[in-house]
């Protein structure tokens, strides 16, 4: 380490490269923290996790006993155990004693993407709250037609405030914030919406998973849905080799961030085209950009073809959806087990096998990936496992919950991982050689006296 | 070099562990050898790859479809878990699957087969959980985890041992602190009463003093009881002339009379304020002394002597108002009285002393019991008035006596004779019947009633035939002389044996007689009889016998069988009754050693009879002798409930009243 130090100092290593470095270093040594433990403070199974994306400090978690608690997970209330433990109890609670409260369930806890002042809770009750974070009152509610099973806000919009909001009607609605009514109700589906994710690439494009089986790209500027992915539309040959892939991921993100707003998926795909200049996937980059062609064409056809309009991406309901950093790739989980990774520009499947044996089939999952998209952290029923997002080997088993898990959190500040299962705990996952303050090596010291070997004979 | 060595070592070491384990696994026994757990310790302590090996072995023991091994597998992981950082490490890792399989909360897991030691094991696992908790829950996120989830999800009751212990310390130091309170609180105030304790005290004695100076004043003038030396002659043992001169001496005793009656009663008031009032009083003062502590030691130490000093003066008093009569202790007189029975027993033999015995004890007896008796009575003329009433009365007795003596049944000695013609109830502790040399609690409310004394009592007596004195034959011999044979009924040489005079001619009796006169009619009538009629006779006679004798064959076969029957039964009862034996003699393991026998009766290794009996642990059977253990059993808990509840009470008795006890 001090050698990758003397090395970025000098200028031999780029300051991004060394900061990944040490990243992927502490991600893969992630572990049950014993010196950070969040103290649930609810009855039920944790449904929902976040952690807010402005400051990253705070921990938003909605559970089934209809409660919503925020924690704190930089500055720990109390200490245990001489400070070895540091213990993170809730800033405050919000439960059903509150007289705008929930009546059943909260699947799903947001926080609005621009600051920690208001956060959105939807629940099995129908309906859809917007909260004032720091007077902890409703602001605005929603009445959806049935349960919700995820909200979702885009956290690129600059231009709309819409809560997209997946309930147990086939219909998408999304919830306008600035005008407290319904903006649009995006009708495709043939079965309830469990999962809503925006895309991360564009602010209109909105990416939904039914119980039917169908993952539908909508742009909501326009009417309809432009795509349904297709499981048996895959496209391996035509990817380009993993090597080259994730370089080329890094210089999309470099170049998404230079470029100062890429709006459309148009323009991305065709930078993503500019970038892969090789003659070798000439061929290969052509029928590509003939497909791209083919959906443009369909996009300015509303009414698509039914044979499309029937497309599955899994075989039983979609329960999680998770677009990767940059954009350009979904990942999506189904109740038949399977993790599929597929590429938004095309919208093929990329065939990645991830070693997954069961996924739990009756609650929506909640995936989670690290910033530069090498690793999906996946509920897998009592434990959550790490994939390599490109090879889809297992790499990390995080054993420790009890019960089923159904959300994690990937924290990109502090790496570290936060878990929430059906046996009311929220765990945290920090890498195993997280330095505390010097004041606490000493006690630590002190109390790892006690954890020795003890041989009497 | 060296380190190839080590490695060699290694490598020869390697399957230690991993075969120890197995082999520790590998038994029915409820622990785990503690040779082989210490073989295990020893190897896995110097080396890691044995840890994590054993680790591993232990992990996957854990997956076997065995409670049994299970079971010892989690006792020799406690025993890691305890000692081992890095087991610790290894361990926590899979601490949910090692929950999983040992305490088996997950319904679609449950545990395997034996349910006993399942049980059993899901409640150790608890216990260890918790101790690991404990112990080392600051340091594993996920043994706190672990223990949370069971405690608070799936609601497990834990043991709860370390809590439960410092309750009980708690409680017990309480009631320490109670006592002491009690006891300083005891102190304080004998403190502040010693004084007038000691002048009421002091009073009394002096009251007594007074009272027992004027009684014998006043009888100093009454002479002294007249002495027969003749009498005393009479007495040969040494009991008898203890026995004149205990009625002697109380004799020379003041009696009392009308005219100092009001002395008396004083005095018995005074005796009986001594003896209720103050002596226990002081000697409640000496214990509260004994026990008290940390308060100033002169003055305790000071008192104590004190006390003591007074309790001594006290008890001498108490005595010499005995003595004078005022009073009785009751436990010397029933003394007394046993040792006259005694007495009258052994100089029962000798017929002339009776009668003097007997009345001696009259009188001694009546003296002793009842002094209002013979006030009017002198003291000296009352002893000889009485001897010669009693004299009359034991010579007028004398041919009733022998008159009952005849009737009576002779009875061998027998402890039975102890309590013989008693009609009481007979007190009964957890030893039996014996309460001489029993200093236990003795429970008044456990009696064995009289009826059942009896019954108790009832003696088995062996017939004994008596001794009968067979006549020789004494029929005249050839050579003369005759026959000596001794037979019961029938001599082989000369017949029936009958009575005969001196030279062995028979003596006629009344029924050969007659029997000879029959015969001598019948062959002369036999003669006159047509043959055909005697020939029918004959046949009737024989078809007579033998259906008799068929009737007799049949019986016989009757009681053959019943006889069969009877033993049978007889057999059947004791094979019950040692199975019943063999039931209480083995507790819940009774299937454990029918199994050991079983294996020991067979061929085969010890390792494949282990591995039987493994494998028959997971068979369900259902036999008599389980069913009877099993009530055995219950009837046993019940017993170990109630003595536990009645445990408990006398704790809480103790615990209300501390200061009684």
């Amino acid at each position: 380490m001090w050698k990758e130090i003397g090395d970025r100092e000098f200028g031999k290593l780029r300051p991004n490269l060394f900061s990944n470095r040490i990243k992927s270093s502490r991600i893969a040594s992630l572990q049950l923290s014993n010196h950070k433990e969040i103290v649930s403070s609810h009855r039920g199974s944790i449904n929902s996790l976040q952690v807010d994306l402005t400051e990253g400090r705070y921990l938003l978690a909605g559970a089934a006993d209809a409660s919503v608690a925020v924690y704190d997970i930089q500055r720990a209330t109390d200490h245990e155990g001489d400070g070895l433990i540091a213990k993170h109890r809730s800033l405050f609670v919000v439960d059903k004693q509150h007289e705008h409260g929930h009546r059943y369930a909260i699947s799903s806890a947001t926080w609005y993407p621009i600051d920690t002042g208001l956060f959105v809770t939807g629940s099995y009750d129908h309906h859809i709250n917007v909260w004032d974070t720091n007077t902890t009152q409703v602001v605005m509610n929603f009445k959806m037609p049935g349960k919700v099973y995820r909200t979702a806000m885009s956290s690129l919009a600059t231009s709309h405030m819409l809560i997209a909001a997946g309930t147990e009607d086939v219909q998408v609605r999304l919830c306008d914030i600035a005008s407290g009514a319904f903006a649009h109700t995006l009708s495709g589906h043939r079965d309830g919406v469990m999962s809503v994710e925006w895309s991360t690439s564009s602010e209109w494009v909105l990416i939904t998973g039914g119980c039917d089986g169908a993952i539908r790209f909508w742009d909501i500027r326009r009417a309809g849905c432009f795509r349904v992915l297709d499981q048996s539309y895959s496209q391996l040959g035509r990817r380009p080799p993993l090597q080259t892939r994730s370089t080329a991921n890094k210089v999309a993100i470099t170049k998404s961030s230079s470029t100062a707003q890429s709006s459309s998926v148009k323009s991305r795909s065709l930078q993503r085209k500019n970038t892969n200049g090789n003659s070798l996937k000439h061929a290969g980059l052509n029928r590509y950009s003939a497909q791209v062609k083919g959906s443009m064409k369909q996009r300015l056809h509303p009414g698509m073809l039914s044979t499309q309009d029937r497309a599955t991406a899994h075989y039983g309901a979609i329960i999680g959806l998770k677009s990767t950093g940059d954009g350009m790739y979904l990942l999506s989980a189904g109740s038949d087990s399977r993790l599929r990774l597929w590429d938004t520009e095309s919208g093929c499947n990329t065939l990645v096998n991830f070693e997954i044996t069961r996924l739990q089939t009756s609650k929506p999952i909640q995936l989670a990936t690290t910033q530069d998209s090498a690793i999906v952290f996946v509920p897998c029923m009592t434990t959550t496992k790490a994939f390599d997002m490109w090879s889809g080997k297992t790499m990390l088993n995080f054993r420790g919950h009890y019960e089923n898990v159904s959300c994690c959190w990937y924290s990109a500040q502090d790496q570290e991982l936060y878990t929430g299962g059906n046996d009311r705990q929220i765990l945290v996952w920090s890498p195993a050689n997280s330095t505390t303050g010097e004041v606490d090596e000493w006690r630590k010291g002190q109390a790892a006296a006690l954890d020795q070997d003890n041989w009497s004979d | 070099m060296e380190d190839a060595e080590e490695e060699e070592g290694r490598e020869g070491r390697r399957p230690a562990a991993a075969g120890l384990i197995e082999k520790a696994t590998n038994s029915t026994r409820p622990e785990v050898d503690p040779r082989l757990l210490k073989a295990i310790k020893s190897v896995v302590r110097h080396s890691d790859s044995e840890l994590r090996l054993s680790a591993q072995t232990l992990m996957s023991l854990m997956k076997r479809d065995h409670s049994q091994v299970r079971y010892l597998a989690l006792l020799i992981i406690d025993e890691l878990f305890m000692r081992s950082k890095l087991f610790r490490t290894l361990l926590v890792e899979n601490l949910d699957q090692l929950l999983t399989l040992s305490v088996g909360f997950r319904k679609n897991q449950p545990l395997p087969a034996p349910a006993a030691v399942a049980s059993v094991m899901r409640s150790k696992a608890i216990e260890f959980l918790e101790k690991w908790n404990a112990s080392f829950g600051i340091h594993y996120r996920q043994l706190r985890l672990g223990y949370d989830y069971l405690k608070n999800t799936v609601r497990y009751q834990f043991p709860n041992l370390q809590a439960n212990a410092a309750r009980i310390r708690q409680e017990r130091r309480e009631k320490e602190m109670r006592t002491k309170e009690i006891l300083l609180k005891k102190f304080e105030s004998l403190k502040a009463n010693l004084a007038s304790i000691k002048d009421d005290i002091q009073s009394t004695v002096d009251e007594i003093n007074e009272c027992l100076d004027i009684i014998q004043n006043k009888e100093d003038n009454v002479p002294p009881a007249p002495v027969d030396e003749e009498e005393i002659e009479e007495f040969h043992n040494a009991e008898l002339r203890q026995i004149r001169l205990d009625s002697l001496r109380e004799g020379e005793k003041v009696q009392e009379n009308s005219e100092n009656k009001v002395i008396f009663d004083a005095l018995r008031e005074l005796y009986k304020v001594l003896v209720t009032k103050h002596l226990v009083a002081v000697q409640e003062g000496i214990s509260v002394l004994i026990r008290v502590e940390g308060a100033d030691n002169r003055f305790r130490d000071n008192t104590l002597k004190e006390l003591i000093d007074i309790r001594n003066h006290l008890q001498s008093m108490k005595r010499k108002c005995e003595d004078s009569g005022c009073a009785l202790a009751k436990a010397t007189t029933a003394e007394e009285e046993d040792i006259w029975e005694e007495g009258t027993l052994e100089s029962f033999a000798n017929g002339q002393s009776f009668a003097e015995e007997k009345n001696s004890v009259l009188s001694v007896a009546s003296t002793s019991g009842k002094i209002e008796d013979k006030t009017s009575e002198g003291g000296s003329s009352k002893f000889t008035v009485e001897k010669q009433q009693g004299g009359y009365r034991s010579t007028e007795s004398n041919p009733l006596r022998s008159k009952l003596m005849a009737e009576a049944p002779v009875m061998k000695w027998g402890s039975f004779l102890d309590n013989w013609g008693s009609n009481r109830d007979v007190l009964a502790n957890q030893r039996g019947l014996e309460l001489e040399g029993h200093w236990g609690r003795v429970d008044y409310d456990a009696v064995i009633p009289a009826e059942k004394i009896a019954e108790l009592n009832v003696r088995a007596t062996v017939y004994k035939e008596d001794p009968v004195e067979i006549q020789p034959c004494r029929a005249p011999l050839k050579k003369g002389g005759l026959c000596p044979r001794k037979d019961l009924r029938v001599c082989p040489f000369h017949g029936p044996m009958i009575p005969r005079d001196d030279e062995g001619k028979p003596i006629n009796l009344d029924p050969t007689e007659e029997m000879q006169s029959e015969l001598g009619g019948s062959n002369s009538s036999v003669e006159e009889m047509a043959p055909d009629l005697v020939e029918q006779l004959v046949k009737q006679a024989v078809r007579n016998v033998r259906e008799r004798d068929k009737e007799t064959a049949k019986k016989r076969h009757h009681d053959k069988q019943d006889l069969k029957r009877a033993k049978l039964a007889k057999v059947r009862e004791h094979n019950e009754a040692v199975l019943r034996d063999a039931a209480l003699a083995s507790t819940s393991r009774s299937s454990y050693i029918g199994e050991g026998t079983e294996a020991a009766s067979g061929p085969g290794s010890l390792a494949r009879n282990k591995r039987d009996t493994l494998a028959s642990m997971l068979k369900k059977k259902e036999t008599s002798k389980d069913r009877l253990a099993q009530k055995l059993l219950s009837t046993r808990a019940r017993d170990a409930t109630v003595k536990q509840l009645t445990a408990e009470g006398v704790s809480n008795y103790m615990e209300a009243f501390p200061n009684q006890w």
